[in-house]
């Protein structure tokens, strides 16, 4: 599943990042490349999130040293709405609820926009830009919705309010979906959803993933690893990966604990 | 707009407010001489209660030291050059509410500054003893029912100093009388214009809706803004009847020269229901007091703001829910945003009178604040002289969350373009109240502009 190219595609080296003066990130190296899907395992607290949040761009967070490199190119000090739109995407742990914002109303704001950039982009490399009508929209917005299952209904609610915990995974997937992002980081997806719609949520991940698009999936649990099968398996113990291996390691993980490894890497 | 074009202004030679101003109007309009009179014993009330000072509750946060009332113009001269309809709507392409089409609504009455420009009604509504029109048509054609409700019961002359300045000077302003029974569905509309540079404009709703009428009715206020300052007086009286159920919208988008002050007040009757909205955009400076008196039992009265402040705009709403009998409902909502050095007051009173029982009140103010420097006042009051009712009331003061910045962005849309939705966010629940689409339109553009960043 390697690259052919030689530039990796999603290059974390040495991340450290902290908030409000606390060092979080302690030095994070991780390479994703096109096809490839990877888990993030670790404890609670470890600096799971915060490295998704990091690498979406959050505001709160200073990285203090390292890089982030997306096809080669330096996203560090990019808004996070730019890194949206070259194809940077974060399913989050907890989706945040904004009040009074139609689903629709915003999927379609994120969809033209991030569509929109990639369309000039292909027509700066000399294609055509082709941007997508309120038409078009409305059926590729109903398409995916059928295809993680979701209620229309959903379409005319405001984001994420009142929404059931697997509702919002559910809905981040759907996203997803709609932006085909080339990175996605799921942030606890599993997480939430009920062991039907862990199958449609996983199955939805998926479709979507394929020799072009790199995954990293952060979860606790093997199960979500049984519908999405890693490439590689990462542990996060205080702010650093410390340990790799392949699928297998999951499966020792959640026979063993982290006990093992913490006692192995108290003296950090 | 063309409109302001082809017209010649006649501008009036008086300056300031006085007895001999209160004739010269009443002169030129060719008031009947119980109008003239009534105009005369209402300056009368003027001249006898104080000027409202910092230190009464109601106008501690609000600052009138600024209106200049002996430099105004007390009127405007009487022009009515008039472009069409057409011309209005080229207006609203800037962004002003539309005039909208004629099978849209039941009547239309446009008056600029004291002039009349189209007054119109659906002829269908005529045999139904439907009434609709500019005031001064009322007072010569339906003078009783003038003489019976006009500053009489909602607002009466003597309600307070500028009611009754109002009350000797009004020179627009519209009729509606829906008779027992009637029920109209569309819309009607009254759209109140100013240009007259220094003058002042004092616009007039009479509202009354008969035993079981309903009726719908928009009030938009508009001027381009100009150097010299303005005045505008507003009065607004809601008259229900048992049954009648009303649906008032008002859409205040005076130029930034403007000092506006309007109040207010429907009585609602036995088993009555008025739903109304108040939005408020323009003007340097507002007074809006806003207030229902629930008389009857079983009454509903459904209360909705939306004000957006920019710039050196200063915005007060006091709103009144008066629970004067029992089994009663008031629900209101009054929603603002401001940026830059804008300023806003809200108060909002509800009173539950002795053997109000099973009032349900609810009063709620959310501001949303987008600058450092605007600011927003929320008090809200209580006065409770029942023992068996729920009473709601609640304040927010806020800012827009980082966080919901952030999820957006993390979408690809930019960071304006965020703040933007969080915004039209905010007030989108309120906008949704309001069943009709070409306002939810014109809001939702309205609050668009206003957000700019
Ligand atoms: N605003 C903050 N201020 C101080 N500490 C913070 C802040 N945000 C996160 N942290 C800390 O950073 C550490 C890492 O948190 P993070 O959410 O990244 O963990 P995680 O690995 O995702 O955990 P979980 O498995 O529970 O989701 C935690 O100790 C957390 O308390
Ligand atoms: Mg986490």
């Amino acid at each position: 599943m390697a690259d052919s190219t030689q530039t990796p595609m999603f290059e974390i080296e040495n991340l450290h990042a902290s908030i409000e003066d606390k060092e979080i990130l302690k030095g994070v190296n991780l390479t994703v490349n096109r096809g490839e899907i990877h888990a993030l395992m670790g404890p609670n607290g470890s600096g799971k999130s915060t490295l998704a949040y990091v690498l979406a761009g959050h505001p709160a967070y200073e990285v203090t040293e390292g890089s982030i490199r997306f096809n080669g190119e330096d996203i560090l000090e990019m808004e996070p709405d730019e890194r949206a739109r070259k194809g940077v995407f974060l399913a989050f742990q907890y989706p945040t609820v904004i009040p009074g914002v139609s689903m629709a109303n915003f999927l379609r704001m994120a969809v033209t926009n991030v569509r929109n950039a990639r369309a000039e982009e292909a027509a700066a490399d000399g294609g055509v830009a082709q941007k997508m009508t309120p038409r078009e929209f409305r059926r590729l917005m109903k398409e995916k919705m059928a295809l993680l299952k979701m209620d229309d209904a959903f379409a005319t609610r405001y984001l994420n309010e009142g929404f059931s915990g697997g509702e919002k995974k559910r809905a981040e997937i759907l996203q997803m979906a709609l932006l085909e992002p080339s990175m996605a980081i799921l942030d606890e997806t599993d997480s939430g959803l009920d062991i039907d719609a862990l199958r449609v949520v996983s199955d939805g991940v998926n479709a979507l993933a394929g020799p072009e698009m790199g995954l990293l999936v952060i979860t606790h649990y093997q199960r979500l690893l049984n519908h999405i099968k890693p490439d590689f398996v990462h542990i996060m113990m205080n702010g650093r990966i410390v340990q790799e291996g392949g699928p297998e390691l999951a499966l020792e993980l959640e026979a063993k604990g982290y006990e093992t490894l913490r006692a192995e890497f108290a003296a950090n | 707009m063309d409109a302001t074009a082809t017209t010649t202004t006649m501008t009036t030679t008086l300056a300031g407010f006085s007895r001999e101003a209160v004739e010269e109007l009443s002169r030129r309009k060719g008031d009947p001489d119980w109008v003239r009179d009534a105009r005369l014993a209402a300056w009368e009330t003027y001249e006898s209660l104080p000027m409202p000072k910092r230190t009464d509750e109601e106008w501690r946060r609000t600052d009138l030291r600024g209106l200049k009332l002996d430099r105004l113009a007390p009127f405007a001269g009487f022009n009515g050059a008039f472009d069409g309809l057409a011309s209005l709507d080229g207006a609203a392409e800037d962004g002003g509410l539309a005039i909208g089409s004629a099978d849209q609504r039941a009547g239309l009455v446009v008056q600029r500054d004291a002039a009349t420009l189209h007054a119109e009604m659906d002829p269908a509504l005529v045999p139904q003893g439907v009434i609709y029109c500019d005031l001064d048509t009322a007072v010569r054609e339906h003078a009783d029912l003038i003489r019976q409700h006009f500053m009489t019961e909602a607002v009466p002359v003597g309600f307070g100093k500028f009611e009754a300045l109002h009350a000797a000077f009004w020179q627009g302003g519209t009729f509606l009388y829906v008779p027992t029974g009637v029920s109209v569905e569309l819309p009607f509309r009254s759209f109140a214009l100013s240009q007259e540079p220094g003058a002042s404009v004092f616009t007039h709703s009479l509202v009354v809706l008969e035993e079981g009428a309903e009726a719908f009715f928009v009030d938009g206020y508009r001027s381009e803004t100009q150097d010299r300052q303005s005045f505008a007086s507003a009065v607004v009286e809601l008259i229900l009847r048992k049954d009648a159920k009303l649906r008032y919208v008002q859409v205040q988008d005076w130029g930034r020269h403007v000092w506006n002050m309007m109040t207010e007040r429907a009585t609602l009757a036995d088993d009555s229901e008025l739903k109304s909205l108040h939005v408020a955009l323009g003007g340097k400076w507002t007074k809006n007091s806003i207030g229902s008196h629930l008389r009857g039992p079983n009454t509903l009265a459904e209360m909705l703001g939306i004000f957006f402040a920019d710039g050196d705009q200063f915005f007060d709403n006091h709103t009144w829910q008066l629970h004067e009998a029992p089994h009663a409902t008031s629900d209101l909502e009054f929603k603002g945003a401001l940026k830059d050095g804008a300023r806003s007051v809200y108060s909002g009173l509800i009173k539950v009178y002795e053997g109000a029982q099973k009032t349900d009140a609810y009063q709620q103010n959310r501001n949303l604040v987008l600058s450092r420097t605007a600011r927003a006042d929320s008090i809200p009051n209580l006065e409770i002289a029942a023992n068996d009712v729920r009473c709601t009331h609640g304040a927010t003061i806020s800012q827009v969350e980082e966080e919901h910045i952030f999820y957006l962005q993390a979408r690809g849309i930019p960071r304006t373009e965020a703040q933007k939705l969080i915004v039209e966010g905010f007030f989108r629940p309120v906008i949704d109240r309001i069943p009709v689409e070409e306002i939810q339109d014109f809001l939702q553009g309205a609050i668009a502009r206003k957000v700019g960043f």
